[in-house]
């Protein structure tokens, strides 16, 4: 054999599109291509084993993340000993077969195709907007087209006019050539089937839901059609705007807690779309509306770049150069502290920040500040997880990978809307149901996945909000007493003497799903049937979120998950876990970076003299043993008077946090605010001092996703402020007298590594090398940890914990009788800061309060009317929208708009270990309104 | 106590009947009352509280005045 023409599957481009999806197969099979061998797993295509060699086929309806569909017959080979000209992309690969990509045969075959397909495109190739970047221009190049003999005067589809009504891409049908893999990709990237091939023969043509306007279609713009289209036909409207990209460089998106990969593509110094990367490991090639389109924000003409300060929070701002608004807020909190003390100052870090930018943050409070006064807004969110997941494993985090649902048979999804807030794993979640994965949803609300084309989920559990623990407590009831648990995993992982008593408790009468369902308002049978498919399905896999977190008793619902998912032998493998799904992009990440008052990073106590000492040791100061101030002990502290200044890193705590009169009085009593953020938000009407933040697309660092996937964040564009946040974090502790003297953020993550163990292998070498690291990674896991807890739990074993319903004491009453929960929808992200300043506005204009129709006919409210709604906490108004989304009694609203005033009514209840705020439970009356706002 | 100024002393009290209500793993209630407070109160919020349990000890859980014992 010639030595060039060996293959070696070391230098296989997987980035490059190889036409056809991998294989799964322990049993290799050898086939030559073009007389080269080459060796891939059994039920390969011959077009991707082809292009693993180099020899890439002409191909328009193929692409490496949809199934072979063998209609463009572009992509013919000739196999030997086989007749005719199979489609390579539809024939598998079998042992012994030979294959000539390249003959006189096939270029004239390739080439009669191609003739077809162009007599019916517009040649305007010099004036398309993918030119230079078009497949089907690629192809005809390929085979050689140098003519088309038929002309363009026959039947046609030229005249087709241009759907523009999508804000982010147009539908262009006249240069459509039904290749369907717009269709296929909504549908098997996706899992939304908005797109259809309408008509039959020359009259078939693509068409969003019933041929309607992609905007008033089901389309969700996740962009996967258009990152499939392989001509013009769909393209983004940037790109027509601006122009094919010149350069590209591979980042993270700064939303939500998937955290997926994209390339940024640039002309000069403007982004002009983000591709998402299919290397991914978050999300393989796949995105949603907001991280593929909703980047403009950055370049929104509200940012502040520029530093401001004020005296007081009555003047106006006064534009200053950095020097000074550093000078200045040192000096305030210096003097704070020199007169008050250090337990007058404190700080918050950003779950949007950068894991680096979140560290120097911490470190300046604890160092510089000299107090334990660091809080974050995981406080708000996912705090319980924290304490829930360490308790019973050991440590504060998910225990899978995304990948791992593909192996799932059955997904319990708990107070969670993937498909709106985490739409990307939402779609993987989806592919696995369509295969047929069992799906039980606990949650009040008739979220997507209960039901949606071609899923349904078998059990939905709608229970009253207020009574997760209630029905877990119901669930495992069912798995201990009709003997459904898992006793090997139990015996062999779990601590015993917590087991029994766990046991024991589960096991009363008073948890049962009889005893429970009239506080939950779930019927008996409905939990038991739940609970016998989740313990008998093989790999049972919980997802959950805020739905959990955001309760009096969020903490004791993730420990009631962990001991279901342990009393089912649950942990510890593929397909199964309890996995909480993140709210915003570093959770994760800020939470490992020590961003509570309790914990140095890498989530170990302050009152730990081992631990301590080594920071102490490295950071060169005498670090405190006690606790500091969470967020509400702080803001209590400040209406109190003993609180006096505050540096909030990218957080808005007037529009975000609950009972915003109590937030908004606390802030106001402050001698100094920092604020760092992109735009002047609710909170900066409070403060003295404004440092402008970088967009994630100015960052240079890490964020570490819900699934522990510690991914770098690259500067695509220089930064509009200057300076770097870290670096302004930096320039202010030094101000304050403790220099941080970091000259790259990569530094900083070597800091980090070297005092966090299950850091102490990750480096800025190492993602650029490997793309993607799940922490643990170290030396006992120098590639990373995808599943944990495998052969023993973090703790050692497992720990049972007894898990008592306590109701809050936010119940329905005379005064207010319905209960009001929150959440967030696909196209807008939390407080709005970002989308809002998107064209994401035209699917969610404003908030609006869902209300069914039997609780909206008794108060007279029709849908679209103006109310009132009232709590305990305050009242405001937004416009009602019937929905049946909702059972009687509940009501729902988001939060995505500061002038709904949604948080002015939640209230202060919190969970009773971590205070993350009940915003799921807010007892609400509501009334016709006469007027239009809060 | 309803007005702001109260909020920290409102809170405290709630917080601390909470875990008392809540805490999982029902023996000891007291012992894992102080431990929880040990490892996420600050020393003021503690001193705060004995205050309330000396002026208006009604106002707390038994096993919270116990728990205030060993702190």
């Amino acid at each position: 054999m010639n030595m060039v023409q060996q293959f070696d599957p070391a230098q296989v481009d997987y980035s490059q599109d190889l036409g056809t999806p991998g294989a799964q197969s322990d049993v290799m099979v050898t086939v030559q291509i073009d007389g080269m061998p080459v060796s891939v797993p059994e039920g390969t295509s011959v077009m991707r084993a082809a292009a693993m060699v180099g020899a890439n086929i002409p191909k328009l309806c193929a692409t490496d993340n949809l199934n072979a569909f063998g209609s463009c017959r572009l992509c013919l080979v000739e196999i030997e000993g086989r007749p005719g000209t199979p489609a390579s992309c539809t024939t598998p690969c079998s042992e012994g077969m030979s294959v000539h990509t390249q003959t006189s045969r096939l270029d004239k075959l390739r080439k009669g195709v191609m003739e077809l397909y162009i007599s019916d495109h517009p040649l305007d190739c010099l004036t398309c907007p993918a030119n230079g970047d078009c497949e089907l221009q690629d192809m005809a190049g390929a085979v050689g087209l140098r003519d088309v003999r038929y002309g363009m005067e026959g039947e046609n589809h030229l005249d087709r006019g241009k759907d523009e009504s999508n804000p982010y891409f147009t539908f262009d049908s006249s240069k459509c050539i039904v290749c369907s893999r717009c269709v296929r990709a909504c549908s098997e990237v996706q899992g939304t089937f908005a797109l259809t091939i309408a008509g039959r023969g020359f009259g078939s043509q693509v068409s969003p839901s019933e041929q309607q306007p992609f905007l008033d279609s089901e389309c969700v713009s996740c962009g996967a059609c258009v990152q499939a289209c392989p001509t013009a036909t769909l393209q983004e409207k940037s790109v027509i705007d601006l122009g094919v990209p010149s350069r590209k460089v591979k980042t993270t998106c700064a939303y939500c807690g998937v955290g997926c990969s994209f390339t940024a593509e640039l002309r000069g110094d403007e982004v002009v779309r983000m591709v998402p990367d299919k290397q991914g490991g978050a999300n393989e090639g796949h995105s949603c509306v907001k991280g593929r389109f909703a980047w403009g924000y950055a370049q929104h003409q509200d940012r502040i770049t520029t530093p401001l300060i004020r005296d007081s929070i009555d003047d106006e701002w006064r534009p200053v150069e950095w020097d000074e608004a550093i000078s200045f807020a040192a000096d305030r909190l210096n003097a704070i502290k020199s007169e008050h003390g250090v337990d007058a100052i404190g700080g918050i870090t950003s779950s949007r920040c950068t894991n680096e930018e979140v560290y120097v943050v911490q470190k300046m409070v604890r160092a510089a500040f000299g107090t334990n006064n660091i809080d974050t807004c995981a406080r708000v969110c996912h705090s319980p997880t924290g304490y829930g997941l360490k308790q019973t494993f050991g440590t504060s985090a998910g225990t899978q990978d995304f990948a791992s649902v593909e192996q799932s048979d059955a997904m319990m999804v708990i107070g969670a809307n993937p498909t709106d807030a985490h739409p990307v794993f939402g779609s993987r979640m989806k592919r696995r149901l369509r295969e047929g994965a069992d799906l039980i949803v606990i949650d009040p609300r008739s979220i997507d996945l209960v039901r949606s084309p071609h899923i349904q989920a078998e059990h939905h559990l709608q229970l009253m909000p207020g009574t997760n623990v209630a029905v877990l407590n119901a669930i495992s009831h069912v798995v201990a007493t009709e003997g459904l648990m898992d006793d090997d995993f139990v015996y062999e992982r779990c601590n015993k003497t917590s087991f029994k008593a766990w046991l024991d408790f589960i096991s009363l009468p008073e948890n049962s799903p009889e005893a429970l369902a009239e506080i939950t308002g779930v019927d008996a049978e409905v939990v038991r049937a739940a609970a016998r498919a989740f313990a008998t399905a093989g790999n049972g896999a919980i997802y959950y979120g805020l739905g959990v977190t955001e309760h009096s008793q969020g903490s004791t619902m993730v420990m009631a998950m962990a001991n279901l998912a342990m009393a089912t032998g649950n942990i510890g493998r593929l397909g199964v876990g309890v996995n909480p799904l993140r709210g915003q992009n570093n959770v994760q990440g800020s939470c490992d970076m020590g961003s509570f008052p309790h914990e140095f990073v890498g989530y170990r106590h302050v009152s730990d003299d081992t631990v301590r000492e080594q920071f102490s040791s490295v950071w060169g100061v005498t670090l405190r043993e006690e606790p500091g101030m969470r967020i509400p002990n702080m803001l209590d502290s400040a209406v109190a008077g003993e609180f006096r200044g505050i540096y909030i890193q990218g957080e808005d705590i007037a529009q975000s946090d609950p009972n915003t009169k109590h937030v908004a009085e606390a802030l106001r009593s402050m001698e100094c605010v920092i604020v760092q953020d992109l735009f002047l938000n609710e909170t900066s009407h409070f403060a003295h001092v404004f440092l402008p933040g970088t967009s994630f697309l100015e960052k240079d660092g890490t964020f570490t996703n819900a699934e522990r996937r510690i991914n770098r964040v690259r500067p695509v564009m220089t930064s509009r402020t200057g300076l770097s946040e870290w670096e302004a974090t930096c320039a202010l502790s030094e101000a304050m007298g403790y220099p941080m003297p970091y000259e790259s953020a990569s530094e900083i993550m070597d800091e980090i590594a070297e005092l966090t163990p299950t850091f102490a292998g990750v480096s800025f070498d190492l993602l650029d090398k490997l793309g993607s690291v799940q922490w643990p990674c170290n030396e006992q896991a120098p590639t990373g940890t995808p599943i944990m807890h495998k052969d023993a739990f973090v703790r050692g074993e497992g720990q049972f914990m007894t898990t008592p319903y306590v109701p809050t004491d936010e119940r329905s009453t005379r005064k207010f009788p319905l209960l009001l929960t929150t959440g967030r929808i696909l196209s807008q992200y939390n407080v709005g800061a970002q989308t809002r300043r998107t064209d994401n506005v035209v699917w969610h204009a404003e908030d609006l309060l869902d209300i069914h129709e039997a609780d909206a006919e008794a108060r007279g409210v029709k849908d679209g009317d103006w109310i009132e709604i009232a709590s305990r906490a305050g009242q405001t108004r937004m416009r009602a929208r019937i929905s049946d989304d909702i059972p009687a009694g509940v009501v729902y609203t988001t939060f995505h708009h500061p002038v709904s005033g949604t948080n002015v009514i939640t209230t202060d209840n919190s969970d009773w270990a971590t205070n993350c705020p009940e915003y799921k439970v807010t007892a609400v009356e509501i009334r016709p309104s006469s007027e239009q706002r809060a | 106590m309803s007005t702001s100024g109260n909020y920290k002393q409102q809170h405290l009290i709630k917080w601390a009947n909470q875990i008392a209500s809540s805490i999982p793993t029902r023996e000891d209630i007291p012992g894992q009352i102080s431990a929880h407070m040990r490892q996420f109160w600050t020393s003021e919020m503690l001193k705060s509280l004995r205050e309330i349990a000396d002026e208006t000890p009604d106002i707390l859980d038994e096993d919270v005045r116990s728990a205030l014992q060993s702190l």
